[in-house]
């Protein structure tokens, strides 16, 4: 077994994916009542009801609980001075290796929840696939992004 | 260099052509439509069609008008637009390839269609510059301008056409390029009919009304009318392969593929070798057993309009085993002639299960809804179960010193061989079933045209993902320097 990539994300990063489950679940559960009230006025099959009512119990109870502490679980990653590692994925673990010579850009993400908690995510584009380092903290990400490009000017190949 | 020039007038034939083409449907619908209310409606929308295509025509001469083309300080500078007037200039050393095309308008007036692309390309929606139709020689003009600013100026100026041949199809294979191509169709409709023969055993009239009843006691007219169709349709992709692919000739330059194919409308494309991001080699089941292949170049650059940039055949129909022996000689770091190491005996159950998740079901509910007969559904089980265990004996990988080869079956087999220097990214994953077996997916990533390109072998052993990734990666294990 090859050694795992050391390092995790940040821990408010569970915080953050579980807010965004539970804005998730708020927008399936309305569009869920609106589906309910439509059965009861056209009288469709009770059990439609029935799978609806339990979608919506198990949506959230993955999206909110389960998949957030997987992921967060699984998170690693390694920034060497030729190679970027990364390991991720809920059931289906996936690890994927880039090299610096093969970078071509670095950006830091932030959306509204992730800037709430100061935290932001480093996507690295190569010429043909982004890979994203999900919830950091800002300082980190920040760090990060302009490490990245530095090595990435440095390490420069024919491609 | 030269005096701003236009695109011969056939060029605004051909476009406004093609954007009549593009509304004929639109229009005819809107036709309808309005012209169903009354004799006044139809009147109007005639009229209103009319003035459309007549401000097409107008616009199409306009913009014909506007569009000049010109040689001067080593850049090729093309102005054109009717209401917003666009300049663009493009240094002839930047030109990555040009591609000429043929079509049958030009023929008749020997003229040729240029694409032109540069290393940026990408992203847009056409190549860099389009000149719809220019003279023969103009575009020979331009060839030698590119040629010459490659070579550092003033140089001797080298007809691009020459350089060593590679391959030149010869009748037999296009004659098995062109039988070969979409028979599927045909097996299909071939089925179709042998299946409604025993149109009284599913119960189609339940299922169905009034038409269909007449439909269900046809149903072999009905099928041999559909056999015929699907004969015909495969008759016309026959020919209309046999005209695209007739004259398929490559040759190697110092640094590029010249390929030109077709018989009614020609075509020359460019790759210049330093672009080949992938060599691609994919079997069809019939060309398989035959031990046929196609052999495909991916390329970088190229435009989202244009998918054949990214993906260029090379070889549209060789023996897989002289893939080597033809190409090897003119890109030598490429090696074709492998032993793959296959996925492990024990990948071969989750090969077939992976199958069993969708038909199981389906074998279930036939069982149930159409008891005796359901059994029928054993042969698409059979047929899936020898589906997934052919797919099990594609899979393989290979690794020499600068080269990763993955070989994998979708529908086609595919082989991808990788220069190591040419993988953006390697990524493997397993799910929880996998791992519990020590199994694993590997994929690599090239960059081809806009996108991502490569190929993923699933099931491979874990410690063959471990080696791969070893060979990959370029720190050696311990000297981890962390951020």
């Amino acid at each position: 077994m090859f050694s795992e990539p050391q390092k995790r994300i940040s821990a408010k990063a569970l915080k953050v994916w579980r807010i965004s489950g539970i804005i998730k679940s708020a927008i399936g559960w309305s569009i869920t009542a609106l589906f309910l009230f439509l059965i009861h006025i056209f009288d469709w099959p009770f059990w439609i009801s029935v799978l609806l009512i339990v979608f919506g119990v198990i949506f959230p109870f993955l999206h909110i609980i389960l998949f957030p502490a997987l992921r967060w679980k699984r998170w690693r990653y390694e920034v060497r001075e030729e190679e970027i590692e990364l390991q991720g994925g809920i059931f289906i673990i996936s690890r994927t290796l880039v090299p610096m010579v093969r970078v071509q850009h670095v950006d830091t993400v932030q959306g509204p929840i992730l800037r709430k908690y100061k935290l932001a995510s480093v996507v690295v584009h190569t010429a043909a696939t982004a890979h994203e380092i999900p919830a950091l903290e800002e300082s980190e990400a920040e760090e990060l992004r302009f490490f990245i490009s530095k090595l990435a000017r440095v390490a420069e190949e024919d491609v | 260099m030269s005096k701003p020039k236009r695109l011969h007038p056939i060029a605004s034939v051909i476009q406004t052509g093609k954007r009549l083409k593009g509304l004929a449907l639109p229009g005819i619908a809107f036709i309808i439509s309005v012209g169903r209310h009354g004799k006044e409606g139809l009147v109007g929308s005639l009229v209103i069609s009319l003035v459309v295509v007549l401000i097409i025509l107008l616009t199409g001469i306009l913009s014909w008008l506007r569009f000049t083309f010109r040689f001067e300080n080593d850049e090729l500078r093309i102005e054109h637009g009717v209401f917003i007037r666009k300049k663009r200039y493009i240094p002839f050393e930047r030109i990555q390839s040009i591609d000429l095309t043929e079509g049958i308008l030009q023929r008749i007036f020997g003229l040729v269609k240029v694409q032109i692309e540069t290393a940026g390309g990408g992203g847009g929606e056409e190549a860099e510059a389009v000149l719809s139709a220019i003279s023969k020689e103009e575009a020979r003009l331009i060839q030698e301008y590119v040629a010459a600013a490659k070579n550092g100026g003033a140089g001797e100026t080298q007809f691009v056409q020459e350089g060593q041949p590679v391959f030149k199809i010869s009748f037999g294979q296009l004659m098995i390029l062109s039988l070969t191509s979409g028979g599927i169709g045909v097996v299909i409709s071939a089925l179709f009919a042998l299946l409604s023969q025993l149109d009284d055993l599913i119960p189609f009239q339940r299922l169905f009304g009034g038409f269909e009843k007449w439909a269900v006691h046809n149903l072999f007219i009905i099928a041999i009318i559909v056999f015929l169709g699907f004969f015909l349709a495969w008759l016309i992709a026959l020919v209309m392969t046999m005209l695209k692919y007739s004259n398929f000739t490559v040759v190697k330059t110092e640094k590029d593929f010249i390929i030109s194919h077709g018989l009614l409308e020609k075509r020359q494309i460019t790759i210049p070798l330093n672009r080949i991001q992938a060599i691609r080699v994919s079997e069809t089941l019939v060309r398989h057993f035959l031990g046929y292949g196609t052999v495909t170049i991916e390329s970088a650059g190229g435009s989202t309009a244009n998918l054949e940039g990214a993906n260029v055949t090379l070889l549209p129909i060789v023996k897989v085993k002289q893939i080597q022996s033809i190409i090897g000689p003119h890109i030598s770091d490429y090696i074709f002639a492998n032993s793959f190491n296959p996925a492990p005996k024990r990948a071969m159950w989750r090969y077939i299960l992976r199958t069993w998740y969708f038909v199981i079901p389906i074998v279930i509910i036939s069982l149930i809804f159409l008891k005796v007969w359901g059994m029928l559904s054993f042969i698409l089980l059979a047929f899936v179960t020898i589906w997934a265990i052919h797919k099990y004996r594609a899979a393989g990988w290979a690794l020499n010193e600068q080269q990763l080869s993955l070989r994998f079956q979708f529908i086609k087999r595919t082989t991808v061989f990788m220069k190591k220097n040419k993988i953006q990214s390697l990524e493997t994953r397993g799910s929880p079933f996998q791992r519990k077996r020590n199994l694993g997916t590997i994929e690599a990533n090239v960059k081809s045209g806009v996108g991502a390109g490569g190929g993923s072998v699933i099931d491979i052993e874990k410690s063959d993902i471990e080696k791969i990734f070893e060979w990959y990666s370029r720190n050696k294990k311990g000297d981890c320097t962390e951020v």
